[in-house]
């Protein structure tokens, strides 16, 4: 038996014979290293994730007309330059005066499914339009108006350039429901820009584009600049309140999650380095007994570093893998979506998981190897 | 006998109990910290997502249909007004602690001198008030605009200053005018004119930056609407709707009177809004839903996910000390051995032993609460800038949790020992 192959044999049969009390060590290597990979993991997906809340704020950027108007193709072209993966949502508007019952109201025409993903925040009573000749109305329009839902209204529009005895245009609406946000919004109607269109007899043209961005500000700022540079119909600005608001509090919530890994990982560390010195520690007498028979300090030392390094490693991997299901666990529970997988967290939760054993077992192995083996043995 | 017993073991075998008792002191201060910081922060979190601004509105009861359709037509602001003097009140209601801050608002048009209209909108900045309860208040639209970037100058400081004719104007307006702070502008209202300093400049990406804002009275002074405002803007702590608040928002009247009563005494925005109506003389109060809806949101995932880091910590150190307790409960095999060979019963055994672990765990626990609550407040002042605010029920559950998880570690490792034959252990097998 070569002498490599008796050092492992030597490795291997002490961790089966110690069974009990290698599993006690092997678990708290693995509990250790699976809150170093789920922390890490969730730190790092803390922010993609939170940074989607933050979209519930709305559109954190707004295109408006250089001119008078600018056309959806302008709109397309502005948003082409934005990467398809961070953008959640844009919603293009049309407002014009209508008249409802002889009042004038202000209409936007919008793609409704657009305008709920940029403003996930309107509250919905009843359905939001699907069919052409739908239109939802604004809470405080309902009530002014005395109109609720399913009711069907004409609404009426006076195009500008109107000869003296043209009646004005005029369309049958369905109210699918009311929009309450607490905001302007509530005083407006919405129906598809489709309809708007149909009602106005022009098109093609849009006063307002809301875009919903799911990146940082300084992401945001140079998507602006971007966007201001190569599509000279729009005017990019982003919504200050939104962006400045989100950044300050993504950072503090990013701060938060950092201290408290920080926190929770040393603690967890100092309790695998205790578990591990503890299980060392009953082992002096086996030390003192392989000295007498004549082991020097160094292949002593070498012998048990390598099986607390074979633990480490061990529980590093069994660690790694259970972390990242925790962080999997976590994420769909909090933010109902998957996290991405970093194998690079892999081998460094291994790595770390090594190297803290080998430093729990260093010390009292060293102590163990300095004092005489005499001693030791007697119990002393 | 038993206590000199016990007392040999923490004194002769102390390098061990220190290990012990550091370990419990460990998962003990992990515990404490984690669960100081996770019943905070809501509240930290509420009071960080108040940088969007107010979260309710208060209108007057018919304005804000009239004004709007007058406003399409291009016409004059008609209609009714708050009243300025009722404003303290709002620090009255039922939920009065969880305001945060509130900020009347007048608008009013006036002329420049090259004849173009602006809009002129007054507040209060930093307004000082003595409320009627005695409490002292600071309220104004300094914190509730956070995010205006201020280009020249300085924020109004309605403290420091006596002078009533300053304004801040907004960045397009000023680059329109060619001012910048320090300069004057003067503007005339419908009832009077006024010479304006400006102290600050600012940028706030949206319509306010064509517009001047100055103190409430110079604002009332130009269109004669003294002790009259348009609205007043609201920011309050509140917590996460559910189903009971939306259904109450929509008619408090269709509650039973314990519903009633629950929804009254929550903080929800809705009853904080129904709270301010009551004090308000004909108002509207209504909650922005962008700002109250996203940090309901905001909210409870980060809640959410502080608790699941909590849990897992917990269970890491619980695990933790779990495990150490039954290391070194299996080491003393010999010592237990010679006891049983000398005829101690197994019930002396397992309360010698218990009784010397749970010294040790308390004395570590005190020692980790201690740490613990130390860790919560660098994470509190590190993260938020102010303390976390120690909560009772923090001792009870780390007290449970480190005697529980003692118990757990101890016991089966001792239930282990019980089963072993003295003469085997002795003989060393």
């Amino acid at each position: 038996m070569s002498k490599r192959k008796m050092y492992f044999h030597m490795i291997i049969t002490s961790l089966i014979r110690r069974r009990s009390r290698m599993v006690v060590a092997l678990l708290a290597i693995a509990i250790g290293a699976a809150i170093l990979s789920g922390l890490v993991t969730i730190y790092y997906d803390v922010p993609r994730q939170m940074g989607a809340q933050f979209r519930n704020y709305g559109a954190n950027m707004i295109f408006t007309p250089t001119s008078d108007t600018f056309t959806l193709e302008d709109m397309e072209q502005g948003l082409s330059q934005i990467s398809t993966g961070e953008l959640v949502g844009a919603t293009p508007y049309r407002y014009e005066t209508v008249r409802i019952h002889e009042q004038p109201i202000m209409a936007a025409g919008t793609h409704m499914e657009d305008a709920k993903k940029t403003s996930p925040y309107w509250l919905v009573e009843g359905e939001w339009p699907q069919a052409t000749h739908e239109i939802l109305l604004g809470n405080n329009v309902a009530e002014n108006l005395r109109l609720k839902t399913g009711d069907v209204i004409t609404v009426s529009f006076t195009p500008e350039e109107k000869n003296e005895d043209d009646t004005d245009n005029m369309i049958d609406f369905t109210v699918t429901g009311t929009v309450s946000t607490g905001g302007s919004e509530e005083d407006y109607v919405y129906m598809e820009l489709t309809d708007l269109e149909e009602l106005t007899g022009t098109g093609g043209s849009v006063d307002l584009a809301e875009i919903s961005i799911s990146a940082a500000s300084e992401q945001l700022t140079s998507y602006m600049e971007k966007i201001n540079e190569n599509t000279p119909a729009v005017s990019a600005r982003l919504v200050k309140r939104v962006t400045a608001s989100e950044t300050t509090v993504l950072s503090k919530l990013q701060a938060l999650v950092l201290l408290v890994t920080v926190i929770v990982l040393a603690l967890t560390m100092i309790c695998v380095a205790t578990t591990m010195t503890a299980v060392v520690t009953e082992r002096r007498k086996e030390i003192g007994l392989r000295k007498a028979l004549g082991a020097s300090d160094g292949s002593i030392i070498k012998e048990f570093m390598g099986e607390g390094m074979m633990l480490g490693g061990l529980g590093g991997i069994i660690g790694a893998f259970v972390g990242f299901a925790f962080a999997q666990t976590v994420s769909v529970h909090v933010f109902s979506s998957s996290i991405s997988f970093r194998p690079l967290l892999v081998p460094v939760t291994i790595i770390v998981s090594i190297a803290i054993t080998a430093i729990a077992c260093l010390m009292p192995i060293r102590s163990a190897t300095t004092v005489d083996p005499a001693l030791v043995l007697k119990g002393e | 006998m038993f206590a000199r017993m016990i007392r040999g073991t923490l004194f002769h075998q102390w390098k061990k109990m220190i290990m012990i008792a550091f370990t419990i002191a460990l998962g003990a201060s992990l515990a404490t910290a984690m669960l100081s910081v996770v019943l905070d922060v809501g509240d930290k979190v509420n009071q960080e997502l108040k940088t969007y601004g107010a979260n309710i509105t208060v209108v007057p009861k018919e304005a804000s249909v009239l004004n709007n359709l007058y406003e399409v037509e291009g016409g004059e602001n008609v209609g009714t007004y708050l009243r300025e003097d009722e404003l303290g009140k709002i620090k009255t209601i039922f939920w009065a602690f969880n305001i945060v801050d509130f900020a009347p608002f007048i608008n009013a048009q006036a002329t420049l001198d090259d004849g173009s209209t602006v809009s002129v909108v007054g507040s209060w900045f930093n307004h000082h008030m003595d409320l009627p309860t005695g409490e002292q208040l600071d309220a104004g639209m300094s914190s509730l605009r956070s995010w205006w970037e201020i280009k020249d100058g300085k924020w109004i400081d309605e403290q420091t200053t006596e002078k009533e004719e300053v304004a801040m104007i907004g960045s397009a307006l000023a680059e329109k005018l060619g001012v910048a702070a320090g300069d004057t502008v003067h503007i005339t209202g419908t009832a009077s004119d006024v010479n304006l300093e400006i102290v600050g400049v600012f940028e706030a990406g949206g319509i306010e930056d064509d517009q001047i804002f100055a103190p409430l009275n110079t604002a009332q002074a130009l269109d004669n609407l003294d002790g009259k405002i348009d609205s007043i803007e609201v920011s309050a702590l509140t917590t996460p709707d559910n189903e009971l608040a939306q259904r109450a928002a929509k008619d408090p009247k269709s509650l039973t009177i314990a519903q009633y009563e629950t929804w009254y005494c929550t903080a929800y925005v809705s009853s904080i809004c129904y709270q301010i109506q009551e004090v308000i003389t004909d108002s509207v109060a209504s909650a922005v839903r962008q700002v109250a809806d996203s940090e309901g949101a905001i909210l409870e995932k980060t809640q959410l996910l502080m608790l699941l880091i909590t849990i897992l910590s917990l269970v890491g150190s619980a695990l933790g000390i779990c495990n150490l307790v039954t290391a070194s409960v299996m080491e003393r095999s010999g010592e237990i051995g010679l006891m049983k060979a000398i005829g101690a019963q197994n019930g002396a055994v397992t309360g010698l032993v218990l009784s010397e672990i749970s010294i040790t765990a308390i004395i570590g626990g005190a020692f980790g609460f201690l740490a613990g609550f130390g860790f919560a407040q660098i994470i509190g002042h590190t993260v938020f800038g102010s303390a976390i605010t120690m909560r009772l029920m923090v001792i009870p559950i780390v007290a449970v949790l480190v005697i529980l998880v003692t118990l757990a570690g101890s016991i089966p490792a001792i239930r282990m020992l019980l089963r072993l034959q003295p003469a085997e252990v002795l003989h060393g097998r």
